[in-house]
């Protein structure tokens, strides 16, 4: 039996890998969700029979009351309500992990029981890390980071933390068989909320892709701990598979951002602002190539400059004499009149987009160009928004191809050649200053190469610096940039009255 | 018994495949991978049911079975959210095929 048990459960797991690997193409991401669903599905079934519990009368209540509950809200959700309600699921299953940690602690072995109580820990952490992190997305919660005035405050809940949790996995380890375990489980529960709450608490809404990533990895690695506990293959496996997937992404979000999981981790300032006082031949020979490198990037956009005005020269000699220019075009260049001549537009969106909800209203501006024969992209930085692919997501909703979303390394040295670049609620991962403001948060984060773009209209709320604090040197460029400030909705609906 | 030694083989395999597998996902289906991801968390249930069952089939008290019948719907509104809600985001980007 339990061979067969343990044949089934890595097909299943395999299944699972199958789905996963179905879903890195739109086409066929459909059917590798299904994939991995019916997969659980069969988890689920082999699990009752080969317990022999299908007569247990209190598990079908149980599973029908969580499975209206989940489903009514797949339904309901809204898609701007997607980072939180992945935060909340997430926390569900953590919480679930812990409570199966706690049904185990008397088993038999040490290994069952010490797995059980890490369970109750990393289930407790990814519980509580979730609540918060769902309830600062929903703004229940200030989505400031929360730290601490007193550093040493900090420490001791920290310590505190790591000791009940260290002292309810090492304790059975040494007295194993003797001990009662009622109060291990209560000390690393204790612990893990301890340390979840530090952990998400002081987190602000930039990190949060990073933040979510990470406890979507924890609550695999509960998950897979639990199986330990109880010795289920298929549950350590597929626990391995989510754990290793929110790595992936955390790693992914944390180079996007140039911060290391660590300073993230221990909420540690990022470099601090304090300028340097003693510029070394080291800083200063920094500086000199950074200064030639910029000198570099500038003669690029000259000679594209250069080009566009040769082009444009040749294109107006050959033209008939117009019969008469519409006043604006007299007037001067406006936001409108540079879209309505732009023939390549680039879009970069940013969260601001998704707090207006404006994302309809940029597909209807889209469209509009499209019509008129300009040909659009968007530019998706990979930490735009607050969750991974946040963006993509909404822009989908919208009703956008995904075939026009492109990423930030394969559109951005085509902003230097495109007509125009509209941005939506978007600031710190497009703020320059990124390049070459030692010192700052962003400092080395790569951006998308707005500012290299002849003509830049921002739609953005107001001027303020973004998350990271950071003035950006676009605001105050002299030519070829247009701010249109305010609700992004209705900025992009007046702009778009304004093209006809 | 499962053996610890064969467990902790399976997480470590699981975890470099999955690793592997999932570089292969591209940014555009972040979300969605990710709410995969999380519902797939949700396997939990799977240790849930046996837990609960096994321990109302031995005769365990009442204070287990409200534990473990928490965790069930715990677990299942994680499973069934979280694959009904990346199902409706995955229509959204197929809806589009022309």
């Amino acid at each position: 039996m339990p061979t067969l048990q343990i044949i089934l459960n890595t097909l299943l797991a395999v299944m699972v890998l199958l789905g996963i690997s179905l879903m890195s193409r739109v086409k066929t991401a459909v059917a590798g969700n299904l994939l991995s669903a019916l997969a659980l599905f069969v988890g689920v079934v082999a699990t009752l029979l080969f317990n022999g519990i299908v007569s247990a009368w209190t598990l079908w209540p149980s599973i029908i009351v969580g499975a209206w509950i989940g489903s009514m809200m797949a339904r309901r959700v809204q898609m701007i309500q997607m980072p939180q309600t992945v935060a909340l699921f997430n926390g569900l299953g953590g919480g679930a992990s812990a409570l199966v940690g706690l049904l185990s602690i008397h088993g038999a072995t040490r290994f069952e029981q010490v797995t059980a109580l890490l369970a109750i820990a990393i289930g407790t952490v990814t519980l509580v890390g979730s609540l918060v992190a769902a309830g600062k997305l929903h703004r229940i919660l200030n989505q400031r980071p929360v730290v601490y005035h007193s550093a040493l405050f900090h420490s001791v809940l920290t310590y505190a933390a790591l000791f009940f949790t260290l002292w309810a996995v090492v304790d059975p380890i040494r007295y194993g068989d003797t001990t009662d375990m009622t109060l291990n489980a209560l000390a690393a529960a204790v612990g893990g909320t301890l340390f979840g709450w530090l952990f998400s608490i002081r987190v602000g809404g930039a990190d949060m892709p990073i933040t979510i990533s990470l406890l979507n990895s924890l609550s695999g690695v509960a998950g897979a701990i639990a199986g330990m506990a109880i010795g289920d293959v298929f549950l350590v496996a597929v626990g391995g598979i989510v754990g290793a997937s929110g790595l992936l992404l955390t790693q992914i979000m944390c180079r996007a951002m140039n911060r290391s999981l660590t300073s993230i981790l221990l909420a540690t300032p990022k470099t601090p602002k304090t300028p340097p006082t003693l510029p070394t031949d080291q800083a200063l020979i920094k500086r000199v190539m950074d200064l030639e490198k910029r000198i570099q990037e500038l003669e690029a956009i000259v000679k594209n400059l250069e080009g566009r005005v040769q082009t444009l020269t040749t294109a107006i000699d050959s033209m008939p004499a117009p019969s008469a220019a519409t006043p604006q075009d007299v007037e001067g260049t406006t936001a409108a009149s540079v879209l309505r001549a732009a023939k390549d537009v680039i879009i970069v969106p940013g969260y601001g987009m998704a707090l207006a909800q404006a994302q309809h209203q940029v597909h209807q501006l889209a469209t509009m160009l499209e019509r008129r024969g300009a040909r659009v992209r968007y530019a998706i930085h990979p930490v735009a928004g607050r969750m991974p692919g946040h963006m993509n997501v909404l822009l989908a909703e919208a009703d956008v191809d995904y075939e026009q979303l492109y990423e930030m390394e394969a559109i951005n040295d085509d902003f230097a050649t495109c007509d125009a670049v509209v941005v939506i609620g978007a600031n710190d991962v497009l703020n320059p200053a990124a390049r070459h403001a030692e010192g700052t948060p962003i400092y080395g984060m790569p951006v998308l190469n707005v500012d290299q773009a002849p003509q830049v209209i921002i739609c953005n709320y107001d001027l303020k610096p973004g998350y990271a604090g950071v003035e950006n040197p676009l605001y105050s460029r002299q030519q070829g940039v247009f701010l249109e400030l305010g609700d992004a909705k209705e900025t992009l609906q007046q702009l778009m009255s304004a093209i006809g | 018994m499962t053996s610890p030694l064969f467990l902790i083989a399976v997480f470590a395999v699981s975890t470099v495949l999955g690793y592997l597998i999932i570089r292969q996902v591209p940014s555009l289906l972040h979300t969605p991978l990710m709410s995969g991801m999380n519902a797939l968390s949700g396997v939990t249930i799977v240790g849930a049911l046996s837990a609960t069952g096994v321990s109302l089939l031995t005769g365990g008290g009442w204070l287990s079975q409200t534990i473990g019948c928490l965790a069930i719907i715990l677990a299942a509104v994680n499973v069934f959210g979280g694959f009904g809600v990346t199902h409706r985001m995955l229509m959204m980007f197929n809806k589009k095929k022309k």
